[in-house]
């Protein structure tokens, strides 16, 4: 299923560039269209923490 | 007997009591790839001579009283991302068409060392992410319950090759769902082990937090076995654990009496459709296999109460994201100077990695903290997990969405998250095709989700089904050639 892409051409071309990626028209297009996967993602990971909150990966069993 | 059917548990018994040699088991898996490959596409590169001399050294040291244990004298199989010493690894791009490492991955050499021949280098999607892409140098492989439909993937070739009876069993890897996922589709079982567990050295990244390299296997002790082999502290490995191993075969038994099981509900029965949309809702032939399996497993002794996490997308974005901003960050070069020697799906996945600031990145990893903590939680008031896999059959290999590894729901990347050990295990079929769950568990203990999933195996038929094609060939002519 093909989506109305969330980002203008005008201001996905500033992203590509300033990612320094060379793209063909086509890619450029495809890349706009799955641009909103990456809004959604940012918009699920952004939220307001402690600024305790560390990231890690490391897995530490809770104590009992 | 037709000694491409027996398990690696069988297989290894019969080597041991010399009724089936080395040589005979290999010859057996050759004729069957030169028979059906040609259809299903699982290798990439088939090693013939090498793996009928490394029988006969096998076969040699067995004799002479030499047997290094169940693996030796045992076809196996490595999906084309692990590096193998003189022996082409394409990692399925077309920017390692022609790559021969001169090192071989951590993984393969505990394997060899152990005893096992290996038979070949299997189909992957490119880099581990991109496909089923059928404009790379490899076809894509096919599903050997159905060759229209897809076999899942990255690890595909590994799970149609163990599935189709063309190996004994198989490494895959696992960033997002890649062993899991074909090990479903599929109708086989596969083992992501714990982060740290197995070493990744000389397996080509994906995403260096997420990526786990585990086996693919046709029954839960066949896993074991291999277990037994690949897991180990590797100093050589940044992530891996110096961990105590267990005796994971001895471990396996009948009755789960009293076990613990947190079944994780919310994420297929609402979270899929909240997050993705209606498409996304579990098959209602799922939904039963699922609560049948519930029930097969309190009939077993264990006692199940249902989970309450985060929804599901907080699980699965911050997964994407990650991995988006760690395979961009290892490409990125290639990306902007050699964008050409990319497939489609490859460069259309990882591309969009570039759109991610450091921050986003961060702010993922803090995300992943909470919800590994969480789950952790979670798992301290039970003893195992159980959760969906694929909600439903394979979809054909030509109607699979090209966003899909985004826009749909997956059950499988919570745990790559979490670094939870997380077993897929059949549990039934639809329309022919194969059904799984999951089965996961607390950090390093591989030996409790193999526990569950061989209980389950041994009170269900599924894993003895194997799909039409591997039984569709005449009797081979090694099957009644004593050792």
């Amino acid at each position: 299923m093909v989506s109305e892409p969330s980002i203008s051409p005008e201001r996905f071309a500033v992203l590509v560039e300033r990612a320094g990626l060379k793209l063909t028209p086509e890619q450029f297009e495809e890349l706009r269209e799955g641009y909103r996967f990456v809004e959604r993602m940012i918009r699920t990971v952004r939220r307001p923490r402690d600024r305790a909150a560390e990231p890690a990966h490391i897995f530490v069993q809770p104590r009992p | 007997m037709n000694p491409t059917l027996l398990t690696v548990a069988e297989a290894s018994r019969a080597v041991a009591d010399r009724s089936l040699s080395p040589a005979a088991l290999t010859e057996a898996y050759l004729d069957r790839i030169d028979a059906l490959d040609g259809e299903l596409h699982s290798y990439v590169t088939v090693l013939r001579e090498a793996a009928l001399d490394a029988a006969g050294a096998a076969a040699r040291e067995i004799a002479a009283g030499r047997s290094r244990g169940a693996l030796h004298g045992i076809p196996i199989g490595l999906k084309d991302i692990y590096k193998t010493r003189g022996i082409r690894t394409t990692a399925g791009s077309p920017r390692y068409q022609d790559y021969v490492p001169d090192e071989d991955a951590e993984t393969w050499a505990r394997l060899r060392d152990a005893g096992a021949i290996l038979l070949g280098k299997h189909e992957t999607h490119e880099f581990a992410i991109g496909g089923p892409d059928f404009g790379l140098p490899f076809p894509p492989a096919r599903n050997p319950w159905n060759t229209a439909y897809y076999p899942a993937g990255s690890s595909s070739g590994s799970a149609v090759a163990v599935a189709a009876g063309l190996c004994a069993a198989a490494m895959g890897s696992d960033t997002g769902g890649s062993i899991r996922g074909p090990a479903a589709y599929n109708g086989i079982v596969g083992l992501k082990p714990t982060y740290g567990r197995v070493s990744r050295r000389g397996v080509f990244p994906l995403s260096y937090t997420l990526d786990h390299c585990g086996p693919l296997t046709r029954t839960v002790e066949d896993c074991a076995i291999l277990m037994q082999a690949l897991a180990a502290y590797d100093p050589q490995d940044p992530a891996s654990a110096d961990v105590p191993v267990p005796d994971y075969r001895a471990a396996l038994s009948r009755r789960l009496d009293g076990l613990r099981i947190g079944v994780v509900r919310h994420f297929h029965e609402r979270d899929a459709v909240a997050a993705f949309g209606p498409d996304n809702a579990p098959g209602a032939p799922y939904l039963a296999a699922f609560d049948t399996a519930c029930r097969t497993l309190e009939r077993l002794g264990a006692r199940l109460a249902d989970l309450q996490l985060s929804p599901l997308i907080d699980y699965l974005d911050a997964n994407r994201l990650i991995m988006l901003a760690e395979a961009y960050a290892l490409h990125e070069a290639d990306f902007r100077e050699r964008p050409h020697l990319f497939g489609h799906h490859m460069f259309a996945r990882v591309a969009l990695g570039a759109f991610l600031s450091a921050a986003d990145y961060v702010e993922a990893m803090r995300q992943r903290r909470e919800l590994a903590l969480e789950f952790a939680r979670a798992l301290a008031e039970v003893d195992v997990a159980i959760a969906a896999n694929a909600t439903g059959p394979a979809p054909r290999i030509d109607q699979v969405p090209f966003w899909g590894v985004y826009e749909r729901a997956s059950y499988t990347g919570p745990y790559n998250l979490t670094g939870s050990p997380a077993l897929s295990v059949p549990i039934g079929f639809e329309s022919g095709l194969p059904l799984a769950f999951q089965i996961v568990g607390k950090p390093f203990d591989e030996a409790g989700v193999m526990r569950v999933g061989h209980a389950f195996e041994q009170a269900t038929e599924f894993h003895r089904q194997r799909p039409p094609i591997a039984a569709s060939l005449p009797q081979l002519r090694q099957q009644a050639r004593p050792a």
